[in-house]
């Protein structure tokens, strides 16, 4: 009887331990979900090419859709002195005016938008070890993404929540707490260094070394390290992969072309479009036509563009004293009828090219002077002016030369606004623009709101930027 | 009240009378406590004021950026005792030192913050000029090509004789012990008047616009020749690819020589000149003696 007794407390002790692993949470086995999707690196790779999916955003006229990159320019460029509404209407027209509400939905997808790219990067990363000998390669992409998201994030936003692992809607504790400047910029040069090294230059709508190295001198110059810079970007044009294309035109209708470093890819027609290149034209998408020129920048081209100009923009042929880009033409095409579907355009979205690290070695030797003769520096100044066609020798560079080299170089590809922050003259230029335009900067609208959205989700512990 | 009861109650009716009571209550009730009005709540946001400068290109000028919460009405308080009720002003510093800014931020409930900061302001580096190297500056190398122009119609791309008859000092100022070699110029080459064996030298340079330069070199000129002998350097306003035309251009400052001490008498001639706009200046030098004169040791470096 004592032994039986025994005998029935073992069998207990059995039943109980197998109970303990997964009896009451038994692993999925009918279907896929994600914490048991990822097993090797073909499917890891799929959660990589997810990422640039999550960049080039959803092209749709949905409001709930995370529309990420096709409305970027929304946010930067129409709140510099480059661009604005056609008439002036609806909540795009805040930007121009700088009159951006903290309810304002353009800044609210964006947002959305770039933190799902981030939760998209966090997700390959917290799922490397299935990844094999990929790892490394997937890691670099990943944290370029990651780095680059929290980028323009952190200039846009400033003070972020940092959210460095997948978090569910649960999760409320990273999601509202604000972090420092500083920590996010430590998190941006520490994921673009290991981006940096674990990376070669085979891709240029995926993730390589140079873009990374690229990108990271642009963080180290918003910081102040300049010579970290000079010597990332001398590694980007020593590199031999990259340069300039002698037709300026080219380097916008000739995708993968030798001049682009990182460019978010789309192609015409499917899923994988974009619908800017329409709503940048006169009533052919949505809107009525946004991102049009300003007078401001079109005397700039008259002053230093060379031949750029007539390749940056021109006038809508429908509204004579209206001007439209004209770098990201539908497919390439310039005029209507369209062969294909305008509003599902394959354009890609360059993010870095060889020209703008060009200006950005300029910048990084003159290191926050107004002015420098080095003769590295006049080099590539020279370089990205020849192949404007302005031959005349270069024998100085001044901090206004720059600012404007770079502004009609690189018009509409989303710069301006963040070239005036970081070399410290957004609120110089804006206010200056903004009085003759008759709109209302102030300092604090260099910064975005937070989206109340947000906010609101938070029950306040989110705080709203000053301003707002 | 007696006095009021007995004497005035019959004139006045009472509604009247304690009208006047409550009125006088109320304005007593006011002064003793100190609640808000009925319906009205307390400021939960008080204005918090923050600002920062920032810089422009004028060193001593600053942008405010204004970055107060909750709050309507700025007084800003600057050095000197002025002030500004703008929302973000400039301004203008007197010199470079270390001042303090005030920013009171308050609201229309009239509550108020106050905040200030150091502002340092510094003036800016100047980052240094251009430091040209004149090619062959000693003549030590036999070869004129660093001297010769691109065309000369109607004149000689040869820039100047050759000789061994230069200054005993090397380029960097040390005694050589002997002679060293040198440029000449002679009868048959000098520029004036012009004919079609005068020797011209020109080296093009680019050097910083706007800031100053000297132009510097060692001359002798032989005895027994005209009063007016002389060699001449000067500085052009540009690069020239053809004699006349660097011949037509005006100079932007030119350098005779003044004495004639004799064969192998070298004196030394320096003029400060400013840059022109585009950088673009040319050496351009000459004799215009019946005799030998020679030319040796030409400089070309930065006033400060």
């Amino acid at each position: 009887m004592k032994q039986l007794q025994i005998l029935t407390l073992v069998l207990l002790g059995a039943f109980v331990s197998s109970c303990e692993e997964d009896y009451l949470e038994p692993a999925l086995t009918s279907a896929i979900n994600g914490s048991n999707f990822y097993s090797n690196a073909e499917q890891v790779e799929s959660a990589v090419i997810n990422m640039y999916d999550g960049l080039q955003g959803v092209n749709s006229s949905s409001g709930n859709d995370n529309h990420a990159t096709q409305i970027e320019f929304y946010i930067t460029e129409m709140r510099s002195d480059n661009t604005r509404t056609k008439s002036s209407e609806g909540e795009a027209a805040q930007f121009e005016s700088y009159d951006v509400q903290a309810t304002n939905g353009i800044v609210e997808d964006y947002y959305r938008s770039f933190y799902n790219v981030i939760f998209r990067a966090n997700t390959v990363l917290a799922n490397l070890s299935a990844a094999g000998s990929s790892a490394d390669q997937f890691e670099g992409e990943a944290k370029f993404v990651r780095a680059y998201a929290n980028f323009n994030l952190v200039r846009l936003y400033g003070a972020i929540p940092l959210v460095t692992e997948p978090i569910s809607p649960l999760n409320t504790e990273v999601a509202y707490t604000r972090a420092s400047v500083a920590d996010v910029y430590a998190l941006i040069v520490s994921d673009l260094t290991t981006a940096a090294a674990n990376l070669n230059n085979d891709y240029r709508t995926r993730a390589s070394r140079s873009a990374a190295q690229a990108l990271l001198a642009k963080v180290h110059l918003t910081l102040g390290n300049y010579a970290d810079a000079r010597s990332l970007l001398e590694a980007v044009v020593t590199s031999g992969g990259y340069s300039l294309e002698s037709n300026f035109s080219d380097v916008f209708y000739d995708e993968g072309n030798s001049e682009t470093i990182f460019a978010i890819g789309y192609s015409p027609g499917g899923l994988d479009s974009q619908n800017f290149s329409a709503e940048w034209l006169n009533a052919v998408g949505r809107t009525a036509g946004v991102n049009y020129v300003t007078a401001d920048v079109r005397a700039a081209f008259e002053d230093f563009g060379g031949n750029r100009s007539a390749v940056s923009f021109r006038q809508d042929a429908s509204q004579p004293n209206q001007y439209q880009v004209a770098k990201y033409f539908p497919n390439g095409e310039l005029d209507a009828p369209y062969v294909a579907d305008p509003t599902k355009a394959g354009n890609d979205w360059i993010v870095l090219r060889l020209a703008d690290v060009l200006l950005l070695h300029v910048e990084s030797i003159m290191a926050g002077a107004n002015e420098t003769i080095d003769p590295a520096a006049l080099a590539s100044f020279q370089a990205v002016r020849d192949r404007a066609g302005l031959t005349t020798p270069v024998t100085i560079v001044t901090k206004d030369l720059l600012l404007n080299e770079r502004r009609v170089e690189l018009a509409f590809e989303n710069h301006r606004l963040f070239d005036l922050m970081r070399l410290g003259v957004a609120q110089d230029v804006l206010s200056a623009f903004s009085t003759a335009n008759g709109y209302g900067f102030t300092s604090t609208d260099i910064l975005l709101p937070i989206p109340q959205r947000e906010i609101g989700l938070s029950l306040g512990a989110l705080t709203q930027n000053p301003g707002y | 009240m007696k006095i009021l009861n007995n004497n005035t109650l019959k004139s006045m009716n009472l509604p009247f009378v304690l009208l006047v009571n409550f009125l006088l209550l109320g304005a007593v009730s006011c002064e003793k406590f100190e609640l808000p009005e009925a319906g009205s709540i307390e400021d939960l946001t008080p204005p918090s004021a923050n600002f920062s400068a920032v810089g422009t290109e004028d060193y001593l000028t600053y942008n405010f950026s204004n970055t107060s919460k909750s709050a309507t009405d700025y007084v800003w308080t600057f050095p000197g005792g002025s002030s500004s009720t703008a929302n973000e002003p400039s301004f203008t510093f007197p010199s470079v030192g270390t001042y303090t800014v005030a920013l009171e931020a308050s609201d229309k409930n009239l509550l108020s913050d106050t905040y200030s900061a150091q502002i340092t302001v510094v003036e800016p580096p100047i980052p240094p000029a251009i430091a040209p190297e004149v090619i062959n500056g000693d003549f030590a190398d036999s070869s004129y090509d660093a001297w010769k122009i691109a065309s000369f119609t109607g004149g000689t791309r040869n820039p100047y004789n050759g000789s061994s008859d230069g200054e005993n000092l090397n380029y960097d100022g040390s005694d050589n012990g002997s002679k060293t070699a040198g440029a000449k110029w002679t009868n048959g080459t000098k520029a004036i008047p012009l004919t079609s064996s005068s020797r011209f030298a020109y080296q093009a340079h680019t050097i910083s616009p706007g800031r100053d330069y000297f132009i510097e070199y060692s001359y002798a000129v032989k005895t027994g020749g005209a009063d007016t002998d002389r060699v001449v350097v000067s500085i052009l306003p540009g690069h020239y690819s053809e004699g006349q035309d660097a011949l037509a251009a005006t100079p932007i400052v030119e350098v005779p020589s003044t004495a004639i001490l004799g064969k192998g008498n070298f004196t030394l001639a320096k003029e400060r000149f400013t840059a022109p706009e585009s950088g673009l200046i040319a050496i351009w030098m000459y004799g215009v003696s019946t005799v030998d004169s020679y030319i040796d040791n030409v400089k070309l470096y930065p006033a400060d």
